[in-house]
């Protein structure tokens, strides 16, 4: 029963995404422009020969290296400013308004600011950094407020202090608003991190790629580029989540 | 203070009006068990509270033995609900490592099992509410602990299950203080010589 429900929900996925995949086309057929809109079968095309050189998989290797290294630092430097807020009220307060304003300001304000700081090869990497942080910081501030008083109260009777504390309470309850947080800012820092390079323009990045296809009216390798950063965004998404969820679940059944 | 006895002296608790303890002098002989019994709402709870230090008296004095380490069965399981129940039972003895580890884990298998828990890789969130019970009287009796305080551990649990759970936990007891709330007056007869108390009125009496 419930594998006839599975089948069921995907073949009603496929045929809602073959209906627009059949609306892109036709439209694409009826406008007639190749610089106005292209189909799919023809992106796909342009994506399998781009895929069949090495410039694309070194654009995206460097891309994915840059903001996933932003990303990283975002991520760690959230929680262990959390972890520094939640002990000390004086940071947390002196936090608040950094982390509004990296919430509040635009990503292309931030991208031309830092511009004018880093190299244009850093700006990626900084731009990732600025979107994970204030989101994983957030997230896990809240996961440590709402750990339940009574089991730090148990922790307390059993005599546990410190880094125990920390492993075996704080752990398990932060843990799920870690994983939620890390799943938005991960699609968040992919996708301003190649909108810096939009406008850093790095050498050989999906970035710089995609500013060639706008300056040369090169509409199938604008489209074809856009499915990319699409494709790698869903697949780290899902190969992020699943082995923060495998992890998570070997941690949980440990003996 | 320091002292080798857990001993209230006096003491008062209140919540907003309502008067709990009111008074309530006693002195507890160490490795004893120390049967409170009394109404809802007589302060059992409270008086335990206060004997584990988690609250303070409005007046009077709490004395318990210096260094004492405790372990504890709250009303509520409080267990993490994310981990497995050795690895809640084990949540007293964070430090084990290697082969001290792997006894204790053997310790806490068997006594799994002669309370009729199952022993396998599920976090405890997934247990019904007699089986998280068990867990949670389980991880105090086993804390390497002075004192333990069991705050109605045996509520609702049927007969056999109760037969196998003190079966399984009394002569962990031995050389223990321990502190046994309840509503059930036969529970006493569960205990190995246990004093009887009687807490009623904010005052607790020998029963």
């Amino acid at each position: 029963m419930r594998e006839g429900g599975r089948l069921r929900t995907w073949g009603v996925r496929l045929l809602v995404a073959a209906f627009w995949l059949a609306v892109w086309q036709l439209v694409a057929c009826a406008v007639d422009s190749r610089i106005i809109l292209v189909g799919p079968l023809e992106v796909l095309a342009r994506l399998v020969e781009l895929a069949g050189t090495g410039e694309f998989w070194a654009s995206v290797a460097t891309s994915l290296a840059r903001i996933g290294a932003g990303f990283l630092g975002g991520a760690v430097s959230g929680v262990v400013l959390a972890a520094a807020a939640s002990r000390l009220a004086a940071v947390r307060e002196l936090l608040a308004p950094v982390m509004g304003a990296l919430k509040a300001v635009p990503v292309a304000s931030f991208v031309i600011l830092v511009l004018l700081w880093v190299s244009s090869r850093d700006l990626s990497v900084v731009i990732a950094w600025i979107m994970a942080l204030p989101i994983v910081y957030t997230n896990v501030c809240e996961g440590i407020s709402q750990t339940d008083p009574a089991l730090l109260e148990m922790a307390e009777v059993f005599g546990l202090r410190g880094l125990d504390r920390v492993r075996l309470v704080y752990l398990s309850q932060v843990l799920p608003y870690f994983r939620a947080a890390v799943s938005l800012a991960l699609g968040l820092s992919w996708k301003a991190g190649i909108a810096a390079e939009v406008i850093g323009l790095p050498d050989l990045t999906i970035g710089e790629h995609l500013y060639d296809a706008k300056v040369y009216l090169d509409t199938p390798d604008l489209f074809a580029w856009t499915v990319a950063i699409v494709v790698v965004s869903v697949a780290l998404s899902a190969v992020v989540g699943k082995g923060l969820d495998a992890a998570l679940r070997r941690w949980e059944a440990r003996p | 203070m320091s002292a080798a006895v857990f001993e209230l002296r006096a003491v008062e608790k209140r919540y907003g009006a309502l008067a709990v303890l009111a008074g309530a002098t006693a002195r507890f002989e160490v490795c004893r068990a120390h049967v409170l019994m009394g109404p809802s709402g007589a302060g059992k709870t409270t008086l335990l509270h206060l004997l584990a230090g988690l609250e303070s008296p409005d007046a009077g004095e709490v004395v318990r033995p210096a260094g004492v380490r405790l372990g504890m069965t709250f009303q509520e399981d409080r267990l993490l609900d994310n981990l497995t129940a050795t690895a809640n039972i084990r949540l007293p003895h964070a430090r084990l490592r290697g082969a001290e580890r792997e006894a204790f884990l053997a310790r806490e298998r068997a006594a799994l099992a002669a309370v009729g828990l199952p022993v396998d890789a599920r976090p405890v969130r997934e247990l019904s509410g007699g089986q998280r019970r068990r867990v949670a009287i389980l991880r105090c009796a086993l804390a390497d602990a002075d004192a333990l305080l069991f705050d109605e551990p045996l509520k609702g649990m049927d007969e056999k299950t109760v037969a196998r759970v003190m079966d399984c936990v009394v002569p962990l007891f031995s050389g223990k203080t321990v502190f046994w709330v309840t509503h059930d007056e036969r529970e006493k007869d569960l205990l190995p010589d246990p004093v009887p108390w009687t807490v009623r009125d904010g005052l607790i009496f020998p029963a």
